[in-house]
């Protein structure tokens, strides 16, 4: 866009967000972000509900339309020409706070299904694959089982594994614990910090401070539709500069 | 007198017609089935085929099914297009029925969560896979039971083919009563034989359902 953003944008990022702007009606969602996300980053988002993380990383793989600005992911534009927006799905992972397995098929067939219908591997191959993630998660037993019959951490596990099978350059994972029992976050975690550890580009919202601080290259805090700060854990824990993310760790953190 | 001997000798010609009505009803229920899917996935494609959709759906619904009957029956050949009467009325009750089945597929879409739609775009889906692999199979999990409900409506509808006919089992039974002077046995072993069919079919529902619950209750 403009020459001071082209300085600042870096040749190694994996998904740049310009100027991003989103209206719901007259509802101002999303203002004015610009985020760069390096290969190989993990960015955590967070912020009070309603400041518009979610809404943020839903636009990087279309999910959501942004009104203003644009959206680069591994180089290709985010719109809403569907052929366009498939080829970006490929390359983008995503995992939702309320797994969105789909019920009717098994927890193999859930993984391979993209496999052999969008990426168009024969179907042992696939298997393969999936039973590779599906061992990275640390459920290999349970392909043959339906969603309903895992629990909430182990249906997350397999939404994991289900992003991971077509190999995407970026995950994004919007709240991946929030409608998990306590005992549940700590294996869904556990499996995500793996996964940071062995190089994925990674931008998450959560609420798990103890995570962030662990895994985080950069927090990204969002208030009311607006990147409020941004810094590396250490700093945003220890000494964080605004007033708002302040109080909000304060509410957060005990 | 009601002749009951009489009423037996008369249900073999009406079974033989009760194949056709069995006939009638398997081919037209795919039918509406297909073209009420078809309604309602091109309904939700676009605003304008949306609105054309509407239209088409309403249409089909608000019209009498005799009047469609007649329509393409006797409006047809005029225009050229002449088919026999059994194709004629397969179509018809497809159609009507289709417009039905379409509100039924909507409800059952409806009640798929947005999260499923969210998850298959997520992975790259297409938009035919994600109808077809998707939601298809859940929306027929959620409409079972409407769905079988019409499909026995349907069957109940094909005496309405008598008047273009088509043999099934009521032209069957109106002529065995023209010949004989006799309507009352023939009438009754018609309306037995129907009370039969939908009870089976409704049963036949009801167990499909069972099963596609329990599967996915599994």
């Amino acid at each position: 866009m403009t020459q001071e953003h082209d300085a600042k944008s870096d040749d190694d990022a994996i998904v740049q967000i310009r100027n991003l702007h989103k209206w719901y009606g007259p509802f101002h969602a999303l203002k004015n972000i610009s985020l760069d996300v390096r290969r190989g980053e993990k960015i955590v988002i967070c912020g009070p509900s309603g400041s518009g993380k979610s809404t943020l990383i839903r636009c990087v793989n279309g999910l959501e339309r942004y009104s203003e600005g644009r959206i680069l992911a591994n180089g290709h534009l985010v719109d809403h020409r569907s052929d366009h927006l498939r080829l970006i799905c490929q390359e983008v992972g995503m995992v939702f706070q309320h797994f969105n397995l789909f019920p009717h098929l098994t927890v193999m067939e859930n993984c391979t299904l993209a496999l052999t219908r969008v990426r168009k591997i024969p179907k042992a191959e696939a298997i393969e694959v999936a039973q590779h993630f599906l061992e990275r998660v640390r459920i290999p037993e349970h392909g043959n089982k339906y969603p309903s019959q895992l629990s909430g951490g182990q249906q997350q596990r397999v939404a994991i594994a289900r992003s991971l099978c077509m190999r995407p350059k970026v995950m994004l994972f919007d709240e991946p614990t929030s409608a998990l029992d306590p005992e549940m976050i700590k294996e869904v975690l556990e499996v995500m910090t793996g996964l940071a550890r062995e190089g994925m580009t990674m931008l998450c919202v959560t609420h798990e401070m103890g995570f962030a601080r662990e895994v985080a290259d950069r927090i990204v805090f969002m208030d009311a539709g607006a990147i409020v700060e941004e810094a590396p854990p250490e700093e945003f824990f220890g000494a964080a500069k605004h007033e708002r993310s302040r109080k909000f760790l304060s509410q957060l953190l005990h | 007198m009601f002749d009951f001997p009489f009423m037996l000798s008369t249900v073999p010609v009406l079974l033989k017609a009760m194949g056709t009505t069995i006939w009638v009803t398997l081919v037209a229920s795919i039918g509406a089935a297909l073209l009420g899917f078809s309604f309602e996935i091109a309904r939700r494609s676009g605003r304008y085929s949306g609105y054309a959709m509407r239209f088409v759906i309403d249409f089909i619904r608000s019209t009498p099914i005799l009047v469609q009957i007649y329509f393409f029956y006797f409006v047809l050949p005029q225009y050229g297009v002449t088919l026999p009467a059994l194709v004629i009325g397969v179509f018809a009750l497809s159609l009507y029925y289709s417009g039905y089945l379409a509100e039924v597929f909507k409800a059952g879409i409806d009640s798929i969560p947005a999260g499923q739609f969210e998850a298959a775009k997520s992975l790259g889906l297409g938009r035919l896979d994600t109808t077809l692999l998707i939601v298809l199979p859940q929306m027929l999990r959620a409409v079972a039971a409407p769905m079988g409900n019409y499909f026995v409506s349907l069957l109940k509808a094909t005496p309405y083919l008598a008047v273009i006919s088509v043999h099934e089992m009521l032209g069957t039974a109106l002529d065995i009563g023209s010949e004989t002077f006799r309507y009352p046995e023939p009438m009754i072993a018609v309306g037995i034989i129907f009370l039969v069919l939908a009870l089976t079919i409704a049963q036949a529902v009801r167990w499909l359902e069972l099963r596609l619950l329990a599967s996915l209750k599994r």
